[in-house]
């Protein structure tokens, strides 16, 4: 065996044992990345129209909490959830569906009576009635549902 | 680039000292069996990979584990793959350990100056049925339930201490949710601290000593 050949022989199975090593490591990497990141991109909750209540609830001036749950289906566990939404109109014509979720960080509204205003603790984010941003670091208005008002009934779109 | 980076890598961990060491030996002249070592090292990888992934979405409790053992295989994109990969890793685990310390007895390997590699292999050896062991129950199905329950009621067979290893694995007098949680324990951090640590000595045992050669057919057949 010359000098010339072991050198290419090393050199040779370097290569092989990196190009194996290269293709056992994307055929652990690609299927592991998918297992991990796949399922997380599935909705987990029940979307479509649903009932959300009696129009007649709704106080002309006052924005209303209606509360609805919905199925959750977190992994195997299916569980119940609630959604909570303000529904506001000033003549009982024109009506705001408006979500609880600060537009901030996602930290839950309150009504304050006193104030007139909505009220989010974790930053002192205010809004209007309709939801509109009076102080505080939200971004943008409270965010809506598409609805549907049918006799009585109020109907909005989740999901 | 490439070349600089590696250089100031060296020059601060001496990194290539160490590659070097592991994979600049001579080439041996031995057979095919010579590789089960390293075939056993791969799956040894192959467990921990897809072990670590499983983790991700399996809870070791009554409540939960059946279900969650089969969300994994029905509905987790690739599950099945994940889940098989370690399932049958398992096995393959035990008969290439096996077979790779068959070799290791036939070939006379374990001999002087190998005999620390070869008690660290028996420990792994049995760090190897411990995995298997605790890892057949944690599916937690009506098998996995009655084949835990069989195996820790021989621990109880013994005099004197028998009660008491009995206990010790079920973590209580029937195999319950202590049982479950206890033997995931030990499956996904005990017994993998163990191999790591022991494959660790092992390999580094095998390095430092080379491999053995093939005995010899006459005492004076020299090449
Ligand atoms: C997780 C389990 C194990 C792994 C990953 C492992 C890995 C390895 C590797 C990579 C080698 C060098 C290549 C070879 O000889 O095949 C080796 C050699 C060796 N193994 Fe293991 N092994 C394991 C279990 C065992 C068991 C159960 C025994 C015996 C009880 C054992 C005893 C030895 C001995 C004595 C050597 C030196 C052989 C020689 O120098 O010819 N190993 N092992
Ligand atoms: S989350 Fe509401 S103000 Fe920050």
């Amino acid at each position: 065996m010359s000098e010339e050949f072991k050198l290419s022989r090393r050199k040779f199975l370097e290569k092989v044992t990196v190009g194996i090593g290269g293709v056992l490591t994307a055929l652990f990497g690609i299927p592991a990345a998918i297992f991990v990141v796949k399922p997380v991109l599935k909705k987990d909750e029940s979307s479509g129209w649903m009932r959300l209540g009696s129009i007649s609830k709704v106080t002309p001036g006052t924005p209303t909490l209606f509360s609805l749950k919905v199925e959750r289906e977190t992994g195997w566990i299916t569980d119940q959830d609630e959604i909570m939404v303000y529904v506001y109109t000033e003549d009982g014509r024109d009506y705001a569906v408006m979500s609880n979720i600060c537009t901030h960080l996602a930290c839950r509204v309150r009504w304050i009576e006193e104030r007139q205003e909505f009220f989010c603790p974790c930053h002192n984010g205010v809004y209007d009635k309709q939801g509109t941003v009076l102080a505080g670091p939200p971004p943008r208005p409270l965010d809506r549902y598409e609805f549907n008002i049918e006799n009585d009934d109020i109907y909005i779109k989740v999901g | 680039m490439a070349t600089r980076f590696s250089n100031w890598l060296d020059a601060r961990t001496g990194w290539r000292n160490v590659w070097d060491g592991i994979f600049l030996r001579k080439v041996p002249k031995v057979n095919w069996l010579y590789t089960l070592g390293s075939a056993s090292l791969f799956i040894v990888v192959n467990q921990v990979v897809t072990g670590i992934l499983l983790t991700i979405y399996y809870v070791p409790t009554p409540d939960h584990a059946y279900d969650s053992v089969q969300y994994i295989t029905t509905q987790v994109a690739l599950g099945w793959l994940i889940r098989g990969l370690h399932h049958w890793g398992a096995s393959a685990m035990v008969v290439l350990v096996f077979l790779h310390m068959l070799r290791v007895i036939f070939l006379g390997s374990y001999k002087f100056p190998r005999e620390v590699t070869w008690f660290s292999g028996v420990v792994l050896f049995l760090v190897v049925i411990g995995f298997g062991f605790t890892g057949y129950l944690l599916p937690w199905d009506e098998k996995a339930y009655w084949a835990t329950t069989v195996g820790t009621q021989i621990a109880g067979t013994p005099p004197l201490i028998g009660d008491l290893a009995l206990r010790i694995l079920r973590g209580g007098e029937e195999l319950t949710a202590m049982t479950l949680a206890r033997f995931f324990g030990i499956h996904i951090w005990v017994l993998p601290a163990i191999l790591l640590g022991l494959v660790g000595l092992h390999v580094y045992l095998v390095i430092k000593h080379g491999i053995s050669t093939t005995p010899k057919r006459e005492e004076n057949s020299h090449e």
